[in-house]
């Protein structure tokens, strides 16, 4: 029988990863902003920040996905 | 007993995969496929070596390529090196999370895409010890040049190594690991040496298809011998499928070591340190093409090359679960790739993923080979030549260029020979590796986005930040363990105290040993009085008019298709169109243009960068001055898009 993994296994650096990194994420989102290196008003810099910010859910979603699939027993 | 039989079944199943790897090693069909994928890659070389007319076409190939070109070069660059043999192995080992440094790259880009990135191309910042002297002095910058070439030169060594490690087995014994290591040196060398930049390229184009293809091909394959996906996936336990490993249990392979050690040390000394990924990127055509090549590959490619690389220990586990005899539970992870590829393929396909293999490791060295005369040239010979009062062409420039990649070649061989006399090869490097990173990582991190942090603060992190690791080394349990998370230093199945501990959570300490020395000086001293326009984020208004000569015309036109003819009389760099295609351009005089063969599946290897120089009276063509004729490699009756940049 397949045992169920600790919260420390499965969870836990999930939360430690998007936390964490998200931190050091959102950081950098608002220094780009604070600096006007990303200026809203630009079209192609509006559509680059949506990027960014999508890729910080892409990858939230795929390995919450492949978490919740293993777990899934 | 059971021990007897597993140590039995471990011995046929490492037998059986070295007799099967010798096997296919001396067959015809083997080598007609490998010695055929190296005809190719030399063939590469040696026809884009035509488009090498200066420094700028041999270290950037001309900043002339779209996105996707680059995009594929750096998938085999980032999944060269080792990856297919180490991912295959830890995979093998500790499941789905074995890829898992290959899925948390995404924090660091806002800084990439809209800092370091900018910066770079901007400011034409040709390495990064370059950048080092503008922001801060000579003496940083002959620091970091040391410290980036003594790094490129062992990673040339490694790749030269590792590459010698795989093809060893199945050349069998007759050719000795120098022998191998010569010959393999020799091919990259050859063809980096003559071909440079666009030659790296266009192989590595046709390098990361290979690879992502080998990889893929092999999963289904494996899906197939399972009879599935669901076949596979339900063979699998839990914990092997987890994406994550456990957060700190395993002092060997831990969640929040990796995380320090891989998603932020390695990440932001993979975008913002790595010579050969930003000579990557400086090939571009466009700021823009850079991010597009950027977050391409790390939203989509990497996730893809993380099945490539890993899939064989995947399959490997659910083999030995299903059929211990095929796959022993013993198995050496290292050998896990070959193994599965021997169990899954012909002698002819196994040809194929050797030659995959093979290609991955020769991406990495031969952007390094390149990035490393790009150092030579620009942070050793012209800063010498230029003390001595001596002044140098771009053709000069070009030969000692090509001399300085064979001569990176040959340290890269003694390199290999050097590495070769340690037991344990990846533990030297590593500790090679951690040590000198941290310094680089930290000062281009605070010199980019922090504009207080001044030269004595950038000399500190060198300095003291160095000693500061070496200590942690030396006593890590008074210096590394109070951060440690809780990762045990004992061995938990011996009990025994580890010799090298903290691996992994050790990058933090480095980390905050660099950063913190940099901020305490900065803090302590004072302001630099230096001109930083343009080399901080907070000045990318300042780059971006110092990059043009004069204000950005960022008026939104449209691209305009037309003929060309030359003109001999027009200024260097000029180019000429009517009044009316100036309109739909949105260009005025002394606009930065982009002009290309219209096929876009050339990538921008027939273009030029020029600029608006007034108007003419003949219809929908363009007038090309003589060096943007040659420079962009056009050929008679195609036509050209000419686009206005900025």
């Amino acid at each position: 029988m397949d045992e169920f993994p600790d919260f420390d296994r499965s969870w836990l650096p999930y939360i430690y990863l998007y936390g964490v990194g998200g931190i050091f994420f959102l950081g950098g989102m608002l220094l780009i902003f604070k600096s006007k290196a990303c200026d809203w008003k630009r079209a192609s810099h509006r559509r680059w920040a949506k990027v960014l910010i999508f890729g910080y859910f892409w990858y939230a979603a795929i390995h919450g996905v492949l978490i919740y699939s293993a777990l899934n027993i | 007993m059971l021990s007897l039989l597993m140590q039995h079944v471990a011995q046929s199943g490492s037998d059986a995969a070295a007799a099967a790897a010798a096997d296919a090693g001396s067959s015809p069909i083997f080598w007609f496929i490998v010695l055929g994928y190296f005809a190719v890659v030399l063939g590469f070389g040696s026809y884009f070596a035509r488009f090498n007319k200066s420094t700028s076409d041999f270290f950037f190939g001309g900043r002339r390529f779209s996105w996707w070109l680059i995009t594929m070069s750096i998938v085999a660059t980032g999944v060269g090196s080792h990856s297919f043999l180490k991912y295959s192995g830890k995979s093998f080992e500790h499941g789905f999370s074995g890829s898992m440094a290959y899925m948390n790259d995404w924090f660091f880009m806002p800084l990439f895409i809209f800092g370091w990135l900018p910066i770079i191309y901007y400011m034409k910042v040709r390495s990064i010890p370059e950048y080092f002297e503008r922001r801060f002095n000579a003496k940083v910058r002959a620091l970091a040049t040391g410290v980036l070439l003594m790094y490129m030169l062992g990673y040339v060594g490694i790749g030269l190594l590792t590459m010698a490690k795989t093809l060893g087995p199945i050349l069998g014994d007759s050719w000795s690991l120098m022998e191998i290591i010569w010959v393999v040196a020799v091919v990259a060398g050859v063809y980096i040496t003559f071909g440079g930049q666009t030659a790296v390229i266009f192989t590595d184009l046709l390098q990361g298809f290979i690879l992502l293809f080998a990889g893929i091909m092999l999963f289904i394959l494996g899906l197939n011998w399972f009879g599935g996906f669901d076949a596979f996936w339900n063979i699998l336990p839990t914990e092997f499928k987890l994406p994550l490993s456990n957060f700190n249990d395993d002092p060997g392979f831990n969640f929040v070591g990796i995380f320090w050690q891989d998603a932020v040390a390695g990440s932001i000394g993979f975008l913002f340190m790595n010579q050969g990924l930003v000579m990557r990127f400086l090939a571009c055509r466009s700021v823009d093409h850079g991010r597009k090549a950027a977050a391409f590959n790390i939203l989509f490619a990497l996730p893809i090359s993380a099945i490539a690389v890993s899939c064989a220990g995947w399959i490997g586990y659910g083999m030995m679960t299903q059929d211990p005899t095929l796959v022993s539970p013993d198995t050496d992870p290292d050998t896990i790739f070959v193994i599965v590829t021997r169990i899954l393929t012909t002698k002819a396909g196994f040809g194929f993923f050797v030659a995959a293999v093979t290609a991955a490791l020769m991406s990495t060295v031969d952007t390094l080979i390149n990035a490393i005369s790009a150092v030579f040239v620009n942070d050793v010979y012209e800063p010498i030549s230029k003390l001595r009062g001596i002044h140098h062409d771009d053709k000069h420039h070009l030969k000692v260029a090509m001399v300085a990649s064979a001569a990176a070649t040959v340290i890269g061989v003694g390199a290999a020979w050097s590495f070769s006399l340690f037991d344990n090869l990846y533990e030297a490097h590593g500790f090679f590796h951690s040590t000198f990173t941290p310094p680089l990582v930290a000062c281009i991190f605070m010199g980019i986005f922090w504009r207080r942090f001044n030269t004595k603060g950038a000399m500190a992190t060198f300095l003291a930040g160095t000693v500061m690791i070496i200590l942690g080394r030396l006593l890590p349990h008074e210096l590394i363990e109070p951060i440690a998370h809780g990762v045990p230093s004992i061995d938990p199945e011996t009990g025994e105290v580890l010799s090298t501990p903290f691996k992994y959570i050790g990058a933090l300490y480095n980390l905050m040993a660099c950063f913190g020395s940099g901020i305490v000086v900065t803090l302590l001293t004072e302001k630099d009085n230096k001109d930083l326009e343009g080399l901080t984020m907070f000045s990318l208004t300042a780059a971006r008019r110092m990059f043009k000569g004069s204000e950005p015309n960022d008026r939104v036109g449209f691209p305009q298709t037309v003929t060309y003819e030359l003109d001999t009389s027009l200024p260097i760099g000029a180019i000429r169109m009517d009044r009316e295609a100036m309109n739909h351009l949105a260009a005025e005089q002394g606009d930065l243009a982009y002009i290309c063969d219209k096929r876009k599946w050339l990538g921008g290897l027939r273009s030029a960068h020029a600029h608006f120089d007034g108007v003419h009276n003949s219809g929908e063509t363009v007038l090309l001055s003589q060096d943007i004729y040659d420079n962009g490699h056009f050929l008679p009756g195609k036509l050209l898009v000419v686009e206005k940049e900025f």
